[in-house]
């Protein structure tokens, strides 16, 4: 088909329309009565909650910290620092959704706009790999010296094995948990689901919105 | 400058619906998510309305938010509750009447080949389809007008590749 030809199909779908589209006045009246927020400003009351949730929590874990630091076990200052630096980092990625959701204006160019909402949703993915990432913590945060003396051999190899078997799970999937591996069956199995959906397509459009901008 | 009120906006949405539908139409098949991405399209410039900046063509505007809701559309996140009474009919719609038969089938596989493509080659090829000057398309898009141009040309021969593979 030839150019001509798809602008004069183009534009006999558009004598189509004109002649048979018709407007509810009633519903789209409706709608400028709702009192509504746009889609991303309803999105702000949940991330300021997690941020505040987070810094209660963390701020918490910090003077549990100071009381302790004195006669607690090296092992569990090492795991409660290491779940408090990356709780601090998840915070961070709230904090940057935050800022990106008041930088996005549906009234501003699509690729500026699209390249904001798809960075706010695939920011998500963060969280999700820091998460992963405090898996060795939970496992060793309750060794002591004194434990280690009361248990034998065999239950001893339990637990480093459990704790090494759990390091080397979060550091894999820290470094593996990207957009690239969305189509392993890995990926699809521990991540797939309803909310991940939009964020594969956020990630799909930021290589879009990319390439567009290379091209030409 | 619009008054802002209900009625210059509803003036301006009737006067503009083949846009609202042609671009929801454009990114949704389905005719249950169609009616809620037009519900949410319709939302988003109302709610934009008093933002609206007169130095840009009025179509343009539309576009760009008509376009800004479509491509970040998603059905579950639009569903949150934000509406609880979704509209039983469409807001905009389509009377029964149709085309010829074989204009009809050629529209509905335009229409295919263009929903095949990514989100934003769908938005390059429905603005020139619309008839948009290469400044207005780079305008809407945020883009240069030789990026604009290039892509055009890449698009439009995907299209006319496929219509030649159907037509052998």
């Amino acid at each position: 088909m030839e150019e001509n030809q798809l602008l004069a199909l183009w534009e006999s779908y558009d004598r189509k329309l004109s002649q048979n589209l018709v407007l509810n006045r009633q519903n789209a009246e409706d709608i400028t009565k709702f009192k509504v927020k746009s889609l991303l400003s309803s999105m702000q009351p949940i991330k300021i909650f997690a941020i505040l949730v987070g810094i209660v929590w963390v701020g918490f874990l910090d003077v549990i910290v100071i009381n302790v630091w004195a006669y607690a076990s090296p092992m569990f200052l090492i795991s409660i620092g290491f779940h408090i630096v990356l709780t601090k980092l998840s915070i961070g990625v709230y904090i940057y959704q935050l800022v990106l959701i008041n930088l996005v204006d549906i009234n501003e160019p699509i690729l500026s706009t699209q390249e904001k909402i798809a960075k706010l949703k695939s920011s998500t993915i963060w969280i999700t790999r820091l998460l992963f990432l405090q898996l060795p913590a939970w496992t060793v945060f309750y060794w002591t010296k004194d434990l280690f003396q009361n248990l034998h051999a065999f239950q001893i190899s339990i637990m480093v094995g459990v704790a090494l078997g759990m390091a080397y799970l979060g550091i894999w999937l820290f470094k593996n948990i990207r957009f690239e591996n969305r189509d392993k069956k890995w990926f699809r199995f521990l991540l797939g689901g309803i909310e991940w959906d939009p964020m594969m397509k956020a990630a799909d459009l930021l290589e879009q919105i990319e390439k567009a901008k290379n091209e030409g | 400058m619009f008054s802002n009120d209900s009625t210059s906006f509803l003036k301006i949405i009737d006067a503009n619906k083949g846009i609202i539908y042609k671009v929801a139409n454009s990114y949704c098949r389905d005719e249950e998510n169609r009616k809620d991405l037009i519900q949410e399209i319709i939302l988003q410039l109302w709610l934009s309305f008093p933002k609206y900046d007169p130095s840009f063509k009025l179509s343009t505007w539309i576009y760009r938010i008509a376009l800004n809701v479509s491509i970040s559309f998603y059905r579950k996140e639009s569903r949150r509750g934000r509406i609880s009474q979704p509209f039983p009919e469409e807001i905009i719609y389509l009377t029964a009447e149709k085309l010829p038969l074989e204009q009809n089938e050629d529209i509905e596989m335009l229409q295919k080949f263009i929903r095949e493509l990514k989100e934003i080659d769908r938005a390059v090829i429905l603005l020139y389809l619309e008839g948009n000057s290469q400044q207005e398309i780079a305008d809407i898009l945020g883009i240069t007008v030789s990026n604009v141009s290039t892509k055009v040309s890449r698009i439009k021969q995907t299209l006319k590749q496929k219509f030649a593979a159907i037509n052998r």
